[in-house]
């Protein structure tokens, strides 16, 4: 499975720009599957713009659907759930259809405030698996990859790679980026942890105060990074995906060892 | 400085003048507007703040506006950055005793402090008319230290439309002036905002900016204690209190205007918007 990560700037609030962008993308990819990064189609620094842009990026989604052909899409968006309730949210596009995956960790510290805007996932619903190109998958956005639950939900569900829409900025570029080499070992960590591939497409630029660092990657089974798109400025990139290295990793790690009881007991804490 | 904080706020000059000058081009482009104007006393702030806008955009301009109460060594530093950045017909210099007379007068002030600041808040004036007269932005030249200690006139020097290094310390934009070639008569000039006669910035707040950039770093980017910062830094509780009070009371200095609360919805409250609001646009 050949996967394109599209490591874009989005314009903040721009939703037709960024629609155009996704387009031509999309339009010009040689790939199985697109990837695009959290809230692309709207960008990330939106406050109470997530209010008027919910509408406009629900059109988007709607129109790349025309777009996407035979492709697997995955865009960045706001999907109202209910009047009045939003998710942060990745449209999943598989022939021809929609789906949509919802965050689960809002994050609501330092410079984040999400759960002034978004209602976060609900696990027991809202954890899926898709087939695409005789491959299945999971999606998981941003904040979800840094607690080990959706990863490992998903992975015993039947995903056998991950992609991580994320929108991750950059902090303290006075030393080197350490936010870069923590997001590689958490990739690696769940690669390795649940013998999966792992692919982390990021945004790039800047959105008011904040700078997305972009710096995408894929992570195989075996925790090699195997695909580096550049930092600080626009990329795309495919990558060809092989399922065989994925087999060979299982053969040889203790992925199949799930003890469920560990659960029993994460569930009463 | 301590090793700890030296350490700490060390920084990687290539990568962050990179930056800075990427997200000023980028700024720029998305004003609309065509290019920056700034400020230029000689100082390390505006030299570095010049050197980073000369790389970001072919159009800028630089105006010194000395007065009576500035160096004549400011005026030759001004003058080597403004020949550094080949910046021939890209600055003006304007004198500004009469205008500082004619407001002090107008206002009956002689105090060195209000007029000091009057000077501040000319300069602004001379600079957005510059700005709205070539179509430009004015960028600002505040450091994050000044910032933090509220040590700026409010709507003088900290009336700008963007602040390129407003997150780097003081001893951090030396560090920067130094690989971006500014001379190092500049970087090591005592800083002052040379708004009387005499006036060096360590002079008036009693500290020097080493000592000033490890107390805001420890203090409010690690939180460290009062009690803990002293004893790491070897100096009085009471120098940890006065910066730290030096901070407090200025806040309102870093805020917009406080609106006293009435409808459902209010600016500044429950009226939250991106600066990029414009980018808006109905679609069908």
């Amino acid at each position: 499975m050949k996967i394109e990560l599209a490591q874009i700037r989005p314009i903040l609030g721009d939703v037709e720009r960024n629609f155009l962008k996704h387009k031509e993308i999309v339009e010009t990819s040689d790939s199985d599957c697109v990837v695009f990064p959290e809230l692309s189609l709207t960008g990330y620094v939106l406050k109470d713009l997530t209010f008027e842009l919910f509408r406009y990026s629900e059109m988007a989604v709607e129109r790349l659907i025309d777009v996407a052909g035979n492709k697997c899409v995955v865009a960045g968006t706001i999907k109202e759930v209910r009047p009045g309730i939003l998710r942060n949210s990745a449209a999943v596009i598989v022939g021809g259809r929609i789906d949509y995956v919802y965050k689960f960790y809002l994050p609501t510290y330092g410079l984040f405030e999400e759960r002034r805007y978004f209602q976060r996932g609900d696990p027991a619903r809202d954890l899926k698996i898709f087939r695409h190109a005789g491959v299945n998958f999971g999606v998981m956005i941003c904040e979800d990859a840094w607690h080990p639950e959706p990863a490992e939900a998903l992975a015993l569900m039947g995903a056998d790679l991950i992609l991580v829409p994320a929108a991750s900025p950059m902090r303290r570029l006075s030393k080197s980026l350490a936010i870069q080499d923590s997001w590689e070992a958490l990739l690696k960590a769940h690669a390795l942890m649940n013998s999966v591939w792992m692919v982390f497409v990021n945004t790039v630029g800047a959105q008011e105060e904040e700078f997305f660092w972009g710096g995408s990657m894929v992570v195989s089974p075996l925790g090699e990074v195997k695909l580096r798109l550049k930092t600080f400025e626009e990329d795309r990139a495919t990558y060809d995906i092989d399922f065989e290295e994925l087999r060979r990793a299982r053969f040889f790690s203790s992925f199949r060892d799930h003890i469920s009881s560990f659960h029993r007991v994460l569930a009463r804490l | 400085m301590n090793e700890y904080v030296a350490k700490a706020l060390a920084i990687d000059c290539d990568s962050v003048s990179r930056y800075l000058v990427e997200r000023l081009r980028e700024y720029i482009e998305e004003s609309g507007l065509k290019g920056g104007v700034l400020g230029l006393s000689g100082g390390v702030d505006s030299s570095v703040v010049a050197v980073l806008l000369a790389k970001a955009t072919e159009n800028f301009f630089l105006l010194l506006m000395p007065s009576s109460s500035t160096p004549p060594r400011d005026m030759e530093d001004a003058m080597k950055i403004v020949k550094m950045l080949n910046a021939e017909g890209k600055y003006a210099v304007i004198y500004i005793d009469d205008y500082v007379k004619a407001l002090a007068d107008a206002a009956k002030v002689e105090d060195k402090k209000i007029v000091g600041n009057i000077k501040a808040r000319i300069r602004m004036t001379l600079l957005y008319a510059y700005a709205q007269k070539l179509g430009y932005l004015v960028v600002g030249t505040g450091d994050k230290s000044e910032l933090m200690l509220g040590y700026f006139t409010k709507y003088g020097d900290g009336g700008v439309d963007v602040l390129p290094i407003g997150d780097l310390y003081k001893t951090q934009v030396r560090q920067l002036g130094k690989c971006l070639g500014v001379p190092e008569e500049i970087v090591s000039k005592p800083p002052s905002p040379a708004l009387w006669e005499g006036q060096t910035a360590e002079g008036e707040l009693g500290v020097d900016y080493e000592t000033i950039d490890s107390i805001l770093y420890l203090r409010y980017e690690e939180m460290r204690t009062r009690e803990e910062i002293a004893s790491m830094l070897g100096i009085d509780m009471s120098v940890v209190d006065k910066i730290d009070s030096l901070v407090r009371r200025s806040q309102h200095k870093r805020l917009p205007p406080e609106i006293f609360r009435l409808s459902g919805r209010a600016i500044g409250s429950d009226w939250r918007y991106p600066r990029r609001y414009w980018n808006v646009r109905p679609w069908a």
